[in-house]
């Protein structure tokens, strides 16, 4: 990663500023503003069709914007030369000849950009691509080994930035947690990630930084502490070593609480019933937001109804 | 290119952009690491070689046919001329259809240095190929020639040789440009074949043998009869000959390569 010696944390890597890209009618992206820093991991989260694989695809130059423009290094994506040795892309595995192999694959990558062939092997060792599985045509691949694949070649030419799209899609469990691993270090190298997905447990993981978009805006951004401040605890999911005692508290000072499993469900914030608790010296097993955290800001956010008058109260 | 202001700058001065070389190369790579470019070109070495042999086994059983090596190239020039273009078109068209050209674009944001060098890849696929076919004809002149007992006829001047190698090149390249206007193999594939070789052989040749006003009007729209007259060794070329053979190279490669790097820069591989 040789420009990520000279980035200092809480720089700008991507920058990208107040893109718009119009398809006749329909606004695929909308005035969409936002950085990625070096050293971080960036997600961007929006479900199908928000505007995240449009918003890359302007990025890396494929398609142009109808307005605002995105930078990246300070450059725009087509003035930089041989891209491939400053940006790593990986929009779609799938989007590779069928009939060529992975390893054929890996080499023309190498080829244009002007690398060693050892690379290849490097690589390929790297995504845990067998030499066996390398040999065989893509057509014949499943979608976890083209994401393994994909991401071997977006780290072929050794970038600073890494720009990917959905690239956990169709990971197993072991997968994921491989990719999670590997763009941590990578991250923590001095390495810029952006990555996209749909689904919110994924990124939450692993992005120190969240960019959430719907119907081509962007509803909120900020980490998981500062995207969860706005948002309202009124139900708890508690379990005491004394549930009878906690109950009779919790109802003395009005709150409606209902059996649950092992514990209790009550109507109040967790606060509220922590502090209930330690009045009356009753011991907690079990303290937490019965709301779904991000997950429920994550659907509120998108959702078509209601996504702008909750958009401002969770806004970094 | 100006750096942002509060941008992280990426230093650029240590990149050179990719050699236009290596692209060529790459691109050439590209079109015969797959397995259609593979059968491609082993259909054509296979019919290459079957057009050598009956050839030759005409001549071994007929005491008085003797073809001259005029004869040899035109024979030879048919199994490359039937499948071999449909290089020129998958290259540009895999892109779309295959999906690859979001690496390719990638790679190498200036999509016409990209297409350039498919161009030049192409072009020096079409020569090595016709090369291969003078050579291969040669050989089989002389061969031919011991067989049937008679003398090898060398009337393959050097003007026939130049003009056979540039309208083979200029068939890769109107199948290269229909390629970029249609961006869609089986399309490009279809209107290639129709224009290069249907409309010739069935419709043209026809029309061209019946009417007069065909006779005056088919050499100015079709690049095979429109280029006819430089195959003619004898022949001193007139002011309309050349006219024929500039117009139909506009209308059939000019044109078409002009349409479809517009439509190359412009539409978005998704």
């Amino acid at each position: 990663m040789r420009d990520a010696v000279a980035v200092r944390q809480g720089g700008r890597m991507i920058t990208v500023e107040r893109l718009t890209r119009k398809y006749g009618a329909f606004t695929a992206v909308d005035d969409v503003s936002f950085v990625a820093q070096p050293g971080r991991v960036t997600g961007f989260l929006g479900p199908n069709g928000a505007g995240k694989t449009t918003t890359m695809r302007v990025m890396v130059g494929l398609t142009p914007a109808t307005s605002g423009r995105v930078t990246i290094g300070g450059h725009l994506y087509k003035d930089i030369p041989n891209p491939g040795r400053h940006v790593g892309v990986l929009l779609d595995a799938s989007a590779q000849h069928a009939g060529r192999t992975g390893r054929e694959i890996l080499t023309l990558g190498a080829q244009t950009m002007g690398l060693p062939a050892t690379r290849v092997d490097e690589m390929l060792e790297l995504v845990s691509l067998s030499q066996t599985e390398s040999k065989r045509r893509l057509r014949n691949y499943s979608l976890g080994m083209k994401q393994r694949l994909g991401i071997a070649h977006a780290l072929l030419g050794d970038p600073s930035v890494l720009i990917l799209d959905e690239p956990a899609n169709g990971l197993d469990p072991a997968g994921i947690r491989w990719m999670r691993g590997l763009l941590k270090s990578y991250a923590d190298r001095g390495g810029t990630v952006l990555l996209s997905s749909h689904l919110l447990n994924e990124v939450e993981l692993i992005a120190d930084e969240m960019i959430l978009i719907g119907h081509g805006r962007i509803v909120a951004q900020g980490n998981k502490e500062q995207l969860l401040a706005g948002v309202d605890h009124k139900v708890t999911n508690v379990t005491a070593l004394d549930n009878e005692a906690l109950t009779r508290s919790l109802q003395a000072k009005g709150f409606t609480v209902t059996p649950a499993g092992t514990g209790l469900r009550v109507e109040a914030a967790p606060v509220d019933v922590g502090r209930a608790a330690a009045e009356n010296a009753i011991v907690l097993t079990d303290l937490r937001s019965a709301d779904g955290g991000l997950e429920d800001l994550f659907l509120e956010l998108t959702s078509d109804t209601q996504r702008d008058d909750l958009t401002e109260g969770a806004r970094a | 290119m100006s750096a942002t202001t509060a941008g992280t700058p990426i230093d650029l001065s240590d990149t050179p952009r990719v050699p236009f070389s290596r692209l060529a190369r790459v691109e050439l790579r590209k079109m015969l690491d797959t397995r259609s470019g593979f059968w491609l070109l082993l259909v054509t070495g296979i019919l290459l070689v079957i057009a050598a042999g009956l050839v030759l086994l005409v001549v071994a059983l007929n005491d008085d046919v003797g073809p001259s090596a005029y004869d040899w190239s035109q024979i030879l020039v048919i199994p490359l001329s039937l499948l071999l273009p449909v290089f020129a078109i998958l290259t540009v068209t895999s892109e779309w259809s295959q999906r690859s050209g979001l690496v390719t674009f990638s790679l190498e944001p200036n999509r016409l240095r990209v297409l350039g060098a498919k161009l030049a890849a192409v072009v020096a696929l079409a020569f090595a190929i016709v090369i291969l076919a003078t050579v291969l004809g040669a050989v089989g002149n002389v061969v031919g020639a011991a067989i049937g007992g008679y003398d090898a006829e060398w009337n393959f001047g050097p003007r026939l040789l130049v003009t056979s190698i540039v309208v083979q090149v200029l068939y890769f390249l109107m199948a290269f440009g229909l390629g970029t206007v249609i961006l869609n193999t089986p399309g490009a594939v279809a209107i290639f074949y129709v224009v290069a070789l249907i409309l010739p052989l069935i419709v043209y040749g026809i029309l061209y043998s019946i009417f007069d006003w065909a006779r005056q009007t088919i050499p100015w729209i079709d690049l095979q009869y429109g280029t006819a007259p430089f195959f003619d060794q004898d022949l001193d070329l007139s002011g309309v000959d050349v006219a024929r053979g500039i117009v139909v190279v506009l209308l059939w490669i000019v044109a078409p390569l002009t349409v479809g790097a517009m439509r190359v820069s412009s539409s978005e591989p998704k």
